[in-house]
């Protein structure tokens, strides 16, 4: 019986599957569209010294390695600005290919690669964000980690401070800091 | 365990599990049925605290603890009490509408649930129906069931919430929590990690400094420590003279936290205190020492341990005044919960405890120390009769006090959620208030029973919108035994503590939540409150019905929290009460009054300043007794590194 109605329920699985599947294989786990809107999120808390705009007006939301949003943080950001910055998406494959970029996911999972990715980033002013292990520690900004199920942040804030990015308190609030160079 | 509200078992987690495992067979993704854009716009909607509480693996996107709770709860979390820019924690209770409070003078309030606030002649600080306990250690106590409001101070920056249940929460809390239950849940040290110092100063308040420091030494074990001060001056008599009952306190403590491993954790926390209040006639002096251990195990999803200890040490004395007056109460605690699961849809909560109170007294209380033990224990079953859909929840707590001997405390609870955005809910439970010195121990010849009552509580919780959340309940209480002062010819004093009054009360609470914008909500509620009280002796005197509760009929408040552009905050809140029914003739009388809060902050980088305004609408209004609440303006700075 247990078997047959395991069986049932695939069959009703590929139904599913086959009236969503063509826009279902670009879906994001719950999980990153969460996170997708913070990063949105942060486009909002974070500011940047004038000079980060000297390329584009745009707050530019980089992904570097392979994307974990499908289209959500697309969508996310599609016809929203900031103090008159338009938000926009950009996907990178390496780091070198960057020149301006405010917000930078990070979807690395080797601790080299994370080191050599925060080390060669050109821009000055990017809020680099990740949810890798140790990402803080390799001087990274911020970074996702869950807890009871829930999104939880820990931010590096003298990286901020290197990259003269003013972080809201109300966001500072909500965020375990990682204050001195000792604790990373 | 403090909350039974955040259990750690969902039927959800179980239901999403299979789900998972089911899809995955067939290789496809998960989530895919639901179309992106509906989803973006919610999460977008929500704001940052919020998206902080969604549960990643289901994005149920509702408060969904909350929502399925059989109990008039309401939970206030500490960036609302932030927002609302109250000093002290007993004003932290004005943001909750299911709670009647009353500030007496500059350090004392008057606060219940469910009515029962009681005027004796000095003001209302005679409610005892309520249990309030801060982190886990009960602050009510045994000398009249009430609490010293002036001593409850904790550090709002480090408060992570107030959960506010009106109605009896005595099967699994225990012997006080007849109207209600208060828990003041603070911050863990991993959340309350850095460094906060905040300076204020003002009109009525004289001065607040605070500062926190939280650190680690390991990425397993986080503490915190703070210390702070505060002078507070005096409020304004009726006839127009200072109320001299300014007051002022030294406090300090700290937490540890120990991730021992990912299912042992371990609390230690302490606090140390040492004021001076004064009143019209003494100047009062007050000391404390808490300590408190508390061991967490979670066994599995569905199953944990709890084990909790702690000391406890509070200390007064008016030394100048005209009936001098000093009090000392210990009292030691050890309390054991665990929890577990039998078949699919059954799960048990069982408790031991034992409590030793010891106390000291100038007071003419007969004897002059007491030893007040208490044991007691609890079982309650949570039955899944439809998983999600229909709960049921029986159980009945036990104990044995000093005074009255064995009581027992049963009750039961039914929830019916036909979709996630509702809940029907009814309860019926019987409490009991054990008796405490005042009731035994104040006339010789008493023989003070425990008052009881039969509560009989409906409600609705409804999500008609992701922004919108409401909530309503009703109740219909009956109390017998209700403390009653009474004629006794033939004894010394001439009058006796007695059980002689019986009362019927019956109200609704009605609040609400909404997330008009993502940069602007709003909070509000309603109370709707009436009681009888009837002697059922000829003997009883007729100011006892006062005695025991002097309540407004209707209480409405709101609070609107907005984050403006450029970094800065304005914050408004607002109450409506009624005037004190049943005071009798000689006393004075307190008319409704509405008054409102306002709040101006600006935020840079890691300081914050902001202004604040309390009790605007009028130059001063009395709450209850004598004592008039000045109107009063102060500003803050506060830096976060």
């Amino acid at each position: 019986m247990a078997i047959l109605r395991v069986i049932h329920l695939q069959i009703i699985a590929i139904l599913l599957c086959g009236l969503n599947c063509a826009q279902g294989q670009k879906q994001a786990a719950p999980e990153y569209q969460v996170k997708a809107v913070f990063l949105f999120n942060f486009a909002q808390f974070v500011e940047w010294p004038p000079s980060a705009f000297s390329e584009t007006n745009d707050i530019i939301i980089g992904v570097l390695g392979e994307n974990p949003f499908g289209n959500f943080l697309g969508e996310t950001v599609r016809g929203e600005e900031v103090n008159g910055h338009p938000l926009k998406v950009q996907h990178y494959a390496k780091i070198e290919e960057i020149k301006a970029c405010h917000i930078l996911f990070i979807n690395l999972t080797e601790a080299l690669e994370i080191k050599h990715a925060i080390t060669n980033l050109k821009p000055k002013h990017t809020l680099t964000v990740s949810d890798v292990d140790g990402f803080t520690a390799q001087g990274g900004m911020i970074r996702f980690f869950n807890e009871d199920k829930k999104t939880r942040m820990r931010i590096n804030l003298p990286a901020t401070k290197d990259a003269e990015l003013k972080i809201s308190s109300k966001l500072l609030r909500l965020a375990e800091i990682v204050s001195s160079k000792k604790q990373q | 365990m403090n909350s039974f509200y955040t259990r750690p078992f969902k039927p959800t987690c179980l239901v999403l599990f299979l789900t998972v495992q089911m899809f995955a067979l067939v290789a496809i993704p998960v989530f895919g049925q639901k179309s992106n854009d509906s989803t973006t716009l919610k999460l977008k909607k929500l704001s940052i605290e919020e998206l902080l509480n969604v549960e990643v693996t289901s994005v149920s996107m509702r408060p969904e603890k909350l929502s399925e709770v059989a109990s008039a709860i309401q939970v206030i979390s500490g960036e609302d009490i932030h927002r609302s820019g109250v000093t002290r924690l007993p004003e932290a209770f004005r943001l909750v509408s299911n709670l009647q409070m009353e500030q007496v003078n500059s350090h004392d309030w008057a606060i219940t649930a469910r009515g029962f606030n009681g005027l004796p002649s000095t003001g209302g600080i005679l409610a005892n129906k309520l249990l309030v306990m801060v982190d886990g250690r009960s602050v009510y106590n045994p000398l009249f069931g009430g609490v010293f409001w002036d001593v409850q101070n904790v550090m709002l920056e480090d408060l992570d919430r107030l959960e506010v249940v009106s109605g009896p929460g005595s099967t699994l809390w225990g012997a006080n929590a007849v109207n209600g239950v208060i828990n003041v849940v603070s911050k863990s040290a991993k959340e309350t990690q850095g460094l906060v110092a905040t300076t204020s100063s003002g009109s009525f308040l004289q001065n607040i400094t605070q500062a926190r420091y939280g650190f680690h030494i390991d990425s397993s074990l986080f503490i915190r420590v703070y210390g702070q001060r505060f002078d507070q001056r005096s409020t304004v008599l009726e006839n127009g003279k200072n109320g001299k009952d300014a007051w002022s306190m030294n406090q300090g403590g700290f937490r540890l936290d120990y991730y021992a491993s990912k299912k042992n954790t371990l609390t230690f926390q302490g606090d140390l205190y040492d004021g001076a209040s004064n009143d019209s006639t003494a100047h009062a002096n007050t000391n404390g020492q808490n300590l408190l251990a508390h061991f967490v195990r979670k066994i599995s999803d569905r199953s944990n341990l709890s084990i909790k200890a702690y000391y406890d040490r509070t200390w007064r004395k008016t030394p100048s005044s005209a009936t001098p007056f000093a009090y000392q109460l210990n009292t030691y605690d050890i309390d054991i919960q665990h929890r577990f699961p039998i078949k699919q849809n059954h799960s048990v909560l069982w408790g031991v405890a034992y409590r030793f109170q010891k106390d000291q007294t100038t007071a003419a209380l007969y004897p002059p120390q007491k030893n007040m033990p208490l044991y007691s224990g609890f079982i309650q079953d949570e039955i899944a009769v439809v998983p999600e859909v229909i709960k049921f929840t029986v159980g009945s707590k036990f104990l044995n006090n000093v005074f009255t001997g064995f009581e027992f405390q049963p009750s039961a609870r039914f929830a019916w959620t036909p979709s996630k955005s509702n809940t029907w809910w009814a309860a019926v439970s019987r409490a009991v208030r054990i008796p405490t010195r005042f009731d035994s121990d104040v006339t010789l010849t008493s023989k003070f029973n425990s008052e009881k009552v039969l509560a009989y509580e409906a409600g609705y919780r409804v999500r008609p919108v992701e922004e919108l959340s409401l909530s309503f309940s009703t109740f219909y209480n009956k109390y017998s035994s209700l403390r009653s002062i009474d004629t006794a010819a033939g004894t010394t004093q001439g009058i006796v503590v007695a059980n002689s009054q019986r009362a019927e009360s019956w109200g609704f609470e009605f609040s609400g939540n909404y997330q008009a914008t993502r940069w602007w909500h709003l909070r509000g509620g309603f109370t709707y409150f009436d009681k009888n009280i009837s002697p059922t002796s000829p003997k009883v005197l007729p100011l006892s019905g006062p005695f025991e509760g002097v309540d407004p009929k209707n209480i409405f408040m709101f609070q609107s929290v907005m984050d403006l552009k450029e970094h800065w905050q304005l914050d408004l809140t607002g109450r409506y009460v009624d005037a004190l029914r049943g005071v009798p003739p000689g006393y004075p009388i307190v008319p409704s009054y509405f008054t409102f809060d306002a709040r101006i902050a600006w935020n840079f980088n890691s300081l914050e300043f902001s202004c604040v305004g309390q009790n605007l609408w009028a130059d001063q209004h009395t709450e209850v007794g004598l004592s008039r609440i000045p109107r009063t303006i102060y500003g803050k700075v506060t830096w976060r590194f």
